[in-house]
């Protein structure tokens, strides 16, 4: 099981279309995800999840994922939050 | 697949279905019927008969906006052992019906996820943050 803290660097935060990104990229991986934030701990392949988590700009998302393909997807998930999730030039 | 048809009043399925492909940035196999403001509903039940018999050999949820409305008081007709239908849907319980419809459940079961998915949407902002607004 591996864990790493990213920040959050889009403008709009974990809104639902970065979350639709992320949780469908989550789900290519056979891994589990999971996303921390505050006191909670949501499962990174649910939309609705991601979206419970109101995650805004400036704030630190730790991510723990646990399985085969757990190194591809952090280097995965971690790069899609440093393009901002391909929404901002 | 789990087949999927939103029924509502005027144009709000039509553009909750154009929300959701402008969230998940894929068009999504969703039907829309809509019931016309000046009609009595008889066309509508016509449409429903035929996408019905159209997908016999699927489950089907039938999305309906307001429950006690027409399009949900047409559909209870249509309440048998391959169709859920789920009153009062929002974007979220849509988004939750198109991003887990292919995972192999109980249509009952999926239709009662769908249902936490749309109602745990709906929230207070100031009890959310633990305070009271002024």
């Amino acid at each position: 099981m591996i864990k790493e803290s990213v920040p959050i660097i889009n403008k709009l935060g974990l809104h639902a279309r970065a979350a639709a990104k992320l949780s469908h990229l989550a789900n290519t991986f056979q891994s589990e995800i999971y996303l921390i934030y505050n006191e909670d701990r949501i499962n990174c392949k649910s939309l609705l999840g991601i979206l419970t988590l109101a995650a805004s700009l400036g704030n630190a998302i730790a991510i723990e994922i646990d399985g085969q393909d757990e190194n591809e997807a952090m280097t995965g998930i971690i790069d899609l939050f440093k393009r901002k999730f391909d929404e901002e030039s | 697949m789990i087949k999927g048809l939103l029924i509502t009043h005027g144009q709000l399925g039509k553009e909750l279905i154009a929300t959701a492909e402008t969230i998940l940035e894929t068009k999504v196999d969703l039907e829309c019927i809509s019931l016309d403001w000046t009609e009595d509903g008889s066309h509508m039940i016509h449409k429903i008969e035929n996408y019905v018999k159209k997908n016999a050999e699927n489950a089907i949820i039938i999305f309906t906006d307001m429950f006690g409305g027409s399009p949900a008081n047409i559909c209870f007709r249509f309440n048998q052992e391959n169709i859920e239908i789920i009153t009062g849907i929002n974007i979220a319980g849509l988004l939750k019906f198109l991003t887990s419809r292919n995972k192999k459940v109980d249509l009952k079961e999926f239709a009662r996820s769908i249902k936490k998915g749309a109602t745990d949407d709906i929230n207070i902002i100031s009890e959310y943050l633990g305070e009271k607004s002024k």
